[in-house]
């Protein structure tokens, strides 16, 4: 399933890359975060709980930085396990510099096995489009704070 | 051939009274009173002390290398009795037979999955505990480790070899061949037309038995014999995979069964299962029970094939007469053949459909995708190719602006040509396709056919008409396999019935095959008291099947269509066997010959002297307890007759691709009338009506039951039921919710009629007949491109059409069709 987007910053090029290379940052833009270890520079792991079925799933992890080119783009590979599921995502960033601000253009490959899996696009488009909406805004909430501090 | 034209209300049980002829009437079914008060014994039913309950760690992966598994964690829980992997597997047992030539012959399939998975749900490893739902969390804590691997999921896809699913094979391919009978070339210069169709596409579904699969496994370690106590419907052949895996014989495998939940084939391939249950018995040393949950029985038990047909040819001239047919057929059987290939060869039972036509060229070929394991299907192999014949028939009508009842009546194969020989030397025994097609035109008031067109349109709805003209043949002669793969030892066809009169004048019949619904206690009880004098209520029927007590042939089982013919057959000659040894005994007392006694109301007496007569019980008594008495020449009597039925079949001609393949051929014509909403594609089925001719009737109210089941299937099918797959190979439908059956609400109104025209060639006249569901998909397809027809002239190319490609097709008509004057 793949999934893309554009998002404007009112925040320089490289306050944006910083936020999105930091894994503490990063911990916060994920929405149902329970937990997240920063293994070395490369190498993230967080624990997350899904808002799927009742009580949400739990899965957890592992997310592996595969490319980057500061301050302009960066590809992130990440693999997760949960019971039902199995998820492996690839996803880049490309920024470009946009008068004072940051235009940030994103795309993202999701594959989704096991019986999470069978439900399909039908049922997972709606959760994976949540979920990125809370990404972004969440990101862009640490964008402006990086940008004030 | 006799005609009953009726309309037939809602389904009664009615006794029937008791009298000679029992044959032909609907007696009460034997095993109705059990199951309907839940007295019915299915394997779930049956426990042992201490049994451990299996769950399968499956893959979610469609294609996949096994890195790694690591069962430690389910292992540390309390009450998981055991595991089983598959680098167990593949030291323990030889990978399963293979019935193909190269490059099919060299696929490696075992019970688990070894190094690499191939489709979503494919078994990696067991688990057994005290409980199933304990079974299921510990198989949650088992540690697969995959490495994804490109998927395949179309046969296409397959065919160019670019991702290979089998390694040892070298290629998807699973069997290729050419049947070319007649001159198509010499049909296309004679004609006046060619109809050619790009592509057409039977979808990939399956049934859906009431009872999962499953078994109950105990090791015997003082013999070394497995006892599964499981729903497997044709153990016979289960016992030729199983038993060289397991390096054994197959006198080490005992087979037992009482009520099976509905099979309807998808239970003829659960060899895998039962071989981990079987290893997983003996290693625990305890009895192990798997029972299959109802998503694994949709993503992993087996499915229909699902079958492309390219580059049609059609010649045909002005007034509609079809000199022959090119395709070439591409079959997806999923990721292992195990079945297969002889789908590859069933369909060309049915080569010509319903008609004469004479020059026919087919290049087939079957591949491996990542997608779940085929089996045969209700209607296997010939279902997919009469829907593409009925899709034709119809296709070339509507582009030449023909009346397909027309173009149908002309070239079906006529009533006065029977038996009638197909260009590929099958024997079509007996039928009369015209006259069924114009009863079931009565029935849905054809002739009203403009006016209802009329009306329908006044409230804004496109209304259609199809017609679906199919046959269910059946007792499968095995010699076809050879067509397939010349080195196969397998021909002919057998089954086997035994009779017995016991001490007190009991007659207790068991039988070969395995019924899974079908009434087999009823209908053998209804030939047997015929014969014998008495009524079906002095006729035992021994419930089931046990491989170690009944009697067998090497395909014993139940399938493909031939219980009335090769099972009643059986029956039949074991009866015939019995009373002559009864009318031998009777007359020895008498002092009399066998041909002076008569079999009347349970007694052996003299023609010409109905007081001189002794009651079965005197007879079972004489020869069990006291046959001293007896004269000598009547001391070999044992009154336990075994009796195997053979039909009369050839070895085919492999060179010519050439032979009779199968015995009887029931037909089937379904008409049906839908009306869609060409706003929303939404459509109904607002009239339907289905003709059966399948020879004598032993009992018409299962015969009806079985066009009523087979009709359900078929519009299940053709509306809604398919078995979809995303590109990553995950099944999209793996439930009921997503998979819709259609249940009582969904049927439309049903009209039945039926003809009988005898089969010169059964013991009985009659056929087997519970495959019939093809005639309905292409019914509803034809319906739904008569009534799209005047939106855009769109093929309906697919054979399940839901709502959404309804709407599609008045959206964006598409045309596959083009039509050349040679």
């Amino acid at each position: 399933m793949k999934v893309e987007g554009t998002r404007e910053f009112a925040a320089p090029r490289e306050t944006v890359w910083e936020v999105l290379n930091s894994p503490e940052r990063m911990a916060k833009l994920m929405p149902g975060v329970e937990s997240f270890d920063v293994m070395d520079d490369q190498h993230w792991r967080a624990n997350v709980k899904i808002p799927l079925g009742l009580g949400g799933m739990r899965m957890s992890f592992d997310f592996t930085k595969i490319e980057e080119r500061e301050p302009e783009f960066a590809k992130l590979h990440a693999k997760g396990n949960g019971v039902g599921a199995i998820v492996s995502m690839e996803t880049a960033f490309h920024l470009d510099e946009n008068g004072d601000g940051t235009k940030m253009r994103w795309e993202a490959d999701v594959k989704i096995a096991g019986p999470v899996g069978s439900m399909g696009q039908r049922v997972l488009q709606p959760i994976i489009n949540q979920q990125v909406q809370g990404v972004l805004t969440a990101l862009d909430k640490q964008v402006q704070e990086a940008a004030a501090a | 051939m006799s005609e009953t034209v009726t309309v037939t209300g809602p389904l009664v049980v009615e006794p029937t009274e008791t009298k000679p002829g029992f044959a032909g009437t609907s007696v009460p079914r034997k095993e109705d009173k059990r199951l309907l008060q839940g007295e019915g014994v299915f394997f779930d039913d049956v426990k042992r002390h201490g049994m451990g309950y299996v769950h399968f760690v499956r893959s979610p992966y469609a294609h996949a290398k096994i890195v790694a598994i690591d069962v430690s964690k389910a292992l540390e829980l309390n009450g998981v009795y055991g595991t089983l992997t598959g680098d167990e597997v593949a030291i323990l047992t030889d990978p399963f037979f293979e019935l193909s030539v190269k490059p099919g012959a060299d696929i490696k399939d075992y019970a688990l999955a070894v190094g690499r998975v191939r489709h979503v749900g494919e078994p990696v490893a067991a688990v057994v505990a005290s409980s199933r739902e304990l079974a299921r969390d510990a198989a949650e804590l088992v540690e697969v480790e995959y490495e994804p691997l490109p998927v395949l999921t179309t046969a296409e896809d397959a065919l160019a070899n670019e991702t290979i699913l089998h390694e040892d094979a070298g290629s998807n391919v699973v069997w290729q061949g050419v049947f070319d009978w007649g001159d198509f070339e010499g049909a296309v210069a004679e004609a006046d037309h060619v109809v050619k169709i790009e592509r057409l596409h039977f979808d990939r579904f399956s049934s859906t038995p009431l009872e999962c699969a499953g078994v109950l496994v105990e090791f015997n370690r003082g013999t070394g014999q497995w006892t599964m106590y499981g729903n497997h419907q044709m153990p016979g052949i289960g016992a030729i995979w199983m038993a060289p895996a397991l390096r054994t014989g197959i006198d080490k495998l005992r087979f037992v069964s009482q009520d099976i939940g509905g099979a309807f084939g998808n239970k003829i391939c659960l060899h895998p299962q039962f071989v981990a249950c079987c290893l997983l018995a003996r290693k625990l040393n305890r009895p192990v029970q798997w029972t299959e949950w109802r998503t694994d029985q949709h993503t992993a038990n087996a499915h229909g094939n699902e079958r492309t047909f390219l580059d049609i040819e059609v010649p045909v001239t002005n007034d509609g007469t079809m000199l022959g047919l090119k395709v070439r057929a591409l079959d997806d059987c999923g990721a292992f053949p195990r079945y297969e290939p002889l789908g590859c060869i069933i369909w060309a039972q049915v080569t010509p459909g319903c008609y004469r036509w004479r020059n026919i060229r087919v290049d087939f070929t079957q591949v491996c995708t990542n997608k779940s394991p085929v089996s045969p299907n209700r209607g296997y192999s010939r279902m997919q190719h009469l829907w593409l014949t009925e899709r034709v028939i119809d296709i070339v009508a509507h582009e030449l602006e023909l009346d397909p009842v027309e173009v149908r009546k002309r070239n079906y194969v006529r009533a006065d040509e029977m038996p009638y020989e197909t260009p590929n030397g099958c024997v079509y025994d007996s039928g009369d396709y015209a006259r069924g097609l114009d009863i079931a035109l009565e029935l849905v008031g054809y002739d009203t056919l403009d006016e209802k067109r009329r009306e329908a349109e006044s409230r804004g709805k496109l209304l259609g008409f199809g017609i679906g003209s199919t046959l269910d043949s059946g007792t499968n002669n095995f010699g076809q396999s050879t067509l397939l793969n010349p080195e196969l030892q397998f021909s002919g066809n057998n089954e086997v019935a035994t009779v017995k009169l016991d001490i007190f004048g009991e007659i207790v019949v068991t039988l070969g095959t395995v019924p899974q619904g079908q009434g087999h206690e009823t209908t053998a009880s209804q030939v047997v008291a015929d014969i014998l004098g008495v009524t079906p209520d002095d006729v035992t029927v021994r419930a089931g099947h046990d491989s170690y007590w009944n009697s067998h042939a090497g395909f014993s089982g139940t399938y493909a269509s031939q219980f009335a013919v090769t099972g009643l057959g059986a029956v039949k000659g074991a009866t015939d066997k019995l009373a002559h040894e009864i009318k031998r005994v009777a007359a020895g007392v008498f002092g009399a010959t066998p041909d002076d006694i008569e079999l009347v109301e349970g007694q052996a007496r003299l023609k010409a002297n109905a007081e001189a007569a002794i009651p079965f019980m005197g007879i079972g008594a004489i020869v069990n307890a006291n046959n001293a008495i007896l004269p000598e020449d009547v001391r070999d009597v044992t009154l336990n007759c075994r009796y195997v039925y053979v039909p009369p079949f050839q070895l085919p001609d492999k060179e010519r691709n050439f032979g009779n393949l199968t015995l009887t051929y029931a037909s089937q014509v379904h008409v049906c009338l839908v009306e869609i909403d060409p706003e929303t594609g939404v459509y109904e089925i607002v009239d339907y009506a289905a003709v059966d001719d399948c020879g004598t009737r032993i009992h018409p109210q299962i015969v009806e039951g079985q066009v009523h089941g087979a009709t359900a299937q078929a519009l299940g099918a053709a509306t809604h039921e398919i078995f979809a797959y995303d590109e990553e190979g995950n099944l999209l439908t793996p439930n009921f919710y997503d998979y819709h059956v259609p249940h009582a609400l969904d049927m439309p109104p049903l009209k039945n009629a039926y003809l009988e025209s005898p089969s010169p060639f059964t013991p009985l006249g009659a056929k087997g007949m519970g495959e019939g569901g093809g005639a309905g998909i292409h019914a509803v397809c034809a319906a739904l491109q008569d009534a799209l027809w005047s939106q855009g002239k769109s093929t309906v190319w697919r054979s399940c059409n839901p709502y959404n490609q309804v709407w599609e097709h008045l959206r964006n008509p598409r045309r596959l069709v083009e039509v050349t004057t040679p």
